[in-house]
């Protein structure tokens, strides 16, 4: 009886998952059929789009450009994650701390962060490092946020319970802070990783000179439409493939909070 | 909180006159300060243009984002069939289409307004459809016992209870919008603060990009301000979720 209930449960889900891929089919499918009718050189059809990539992927896009872009994501969201987690738990573990940064942080998460983009062009030029400081700045936001408001959030039971117990500076930030609070850390920075894709292709269309923004409007504007679409679809790649990690870490690492996170907000 | 703003502007103060950034990169506060003042019309007028088209399309977003949200959100085989499509949708950077957008419908508000709604009704869609599903089958087998009609039952019943988590998408997409308004901006030379701070920035007026970008903090900040004042009011059944950002 209750294999059988768990069986149907298990064949619902696969038909909801193949659903799901029925869906994204028949996206592809209405795109093709538009861009085929409308014969406009401005959007081409999905399989052209596609031979574009395959031509893309088997040149030199993937040394020149790709590679480039995920160095510089890659430390631009490491760098946010380790600041905003750090500064994070020390305004939401002491008041005073946080009483005094509320105002600024609420300000600066507020500043539309494309516009931090003039100020580190300035400060670094073109090229790489700008990129990175720019995704750090405005990644660190949502992680740092999360981190304070859960930490500010625990159950002073649970601390002081550790504390009777004899834990103490570093081992009670392991073993009760951390695991308590990681949940909305990770909602953080899932919202931290989109954040930083987002910044990556604006900052690398204003000042780089290599990466995957700089490729879809340097193309873009040589008429070179259908390499900016194939462009776009790595990034709609990049972006689920990163999500999907993200969710499977999650899932992994947080057994037990299973229900609460992962909920698909934000 | 006042003492931490003095903070903040007294290092900001220290590191420019130090000269520990280089004054070509970094305005005094007193300069900046200065700049608003004299820039005050071209400020407000390029505000203006920003907020005009974040709010049209942060409009469109939430009128479409609402209605196919509870539109999926009440049916399984809609939420399944989208599922996979919103997966890859949500993380691409909308800012990505820029230069495709700038293509399709030229420089303008149209463009703007067309690329910020994208990217906003994604949070709203989302949330709604979450929000929408997630009501307890309770209240709606009560309602429908109650004889309640179909449309009545979405306005009076699902809405009003997945409201909390629409609220907290919409403002997502509050400050979402405005970071996409400003890129475009950016990119597209289109007018509006984004354009005057990189305009600033080439005519090395560092004093005037200082301005821009604390005028756009400004909105920013009143912007999702007001957004959570007017939700806390309007909604007293949503305890808040901390956190939301």
């Amino acid at each position: 009886m209750i294999a059988g209930s768990r069986r149907a449960a298990r064949l619902r889900r696969v038909g909801f998952w193949a659903l799901g891929w029925v869906g994204l089919g028949v996206a592809l499918l209405a795109w093709q059929v538009a861009a085929a009718v409308d014969h406009s050189p401005l959007i081409p059809t999905f399989t052209s789009t596609l031979a574009a990539l395959w031509h893309m992927l088997a040149s030199s896009f993937v040394p020149s450009e790709l590679v480039p872009s995920m160095i510089r994501l890659v430390i631009g969201f490491v760098v946010s994650a380790v600041i905003g987690v750090v500064v994070g738990l020390f305004t939401g573990y002491y008041r005073v701390v946080r009483d005094w940064t509320t105002a600024v942080f609420d300000f600066s998460r507020s500043l539309p962060t494309p516009l931090l983009i003039p100020v580190a062009l300035v400060l670094f030029g073109l090229g790489g490092t700008m990129v990175v400081v720019v995704i750090a700045s405005a990644a660190i936001w949502p992680v740092l946020i999360n981190t304070s408001n859960a930490t500010a959030a625990l159950d002073p039971t649970l601390v002081d319970t550790a504390r009777c117990l004899g834990l103490r500076g570093p081992f009670l930030l392991a073993k009760v802070i951390l695991p308590a609070v990681s949940p909305k850390i990770f909602a953080g920075l899932r919202v931290a990783i989109s954040v930083s894709l987002a910044v990556l292709v604006v900052a690398e269309i204003l000042g780089g000179s290599s990466g995957i923004g700089y490729f879809i409007s340097s193309a873009q504007q040589s008429f070179q439409i259908t390499d900016s679409y194939a462009g776009v679809l790595v990034l709609c790649l990049l972006g689920w493939i990163a999500d999907s990690v993200f969710l499977f870490v999650e899932r992994r690492l947080l057994v037990w909070q299973r229900g609460i996170v992962g909920g698909g907000h934000g | 909180m006042v003492g931490g703003v003095a903070i903040a502007v007294g290092v900001w103060e220290v590191a420019s006159i130090t000269n520990v950034i280089s004054s070509t990169a970094l305005a005094s506060v007193n300069a900046t300060v200065a700049a608003i003042g004299a820039h005050a019309g071209a400020l407000s007028s390029a505000a203006g243009q920003t907020l005009e088209a974040w709010a049209v399309g942060l409009m469109v977003a939430t009128v479409a984002g609402v209605l196919l949200g509870t539109l999926v959100g009440r049916s399984r085989v809609a939420d399944a069939l989208t599922e996979t499509l919103v997966r890859m949708m949500r993380p691409l950077p909308s800012l990505a289409l820029i230069p495709i957008a700038i293509l399709i419908a030229g420089l303008g508000l149209k463009m703007t307004a067309g690329l910020v709604a994208f990217t906003s009704f994604w949070p709203i869609f989302i949330n709604t459809r979450y929000g929408v599903d997630q009501v307890e089958s309770l209240l709606i087998e009560t309602a429908t016992t109650l004889g309640m009609r179909r449309v009545t039952l979405v306005r009076k019943v699902v809405l009003p209870a997945a409201a909390p988590l629409i609220a907290s998408g919409f403002q997502v997409a509050v400050s979402l919008a405005l970071s996409v308004t400003v890129a475009v901006e950016l990119v597209g030379g289109t007018g509006g603060i984004g354009s005057y701070v990189l305009a600033a920035q080439q005519a090395n007026a560092v004093a005037n990009m200082y301005a821009g970008i604390v005028v756009g903090g400004i909105v920013g900040w009143m912007l999702n301000t007001v957004f959570a004042v007017l939700f806390r009011q309007l909604l007293p059944w949503a305890h808040r979720r901390e956190g939301s950002q």
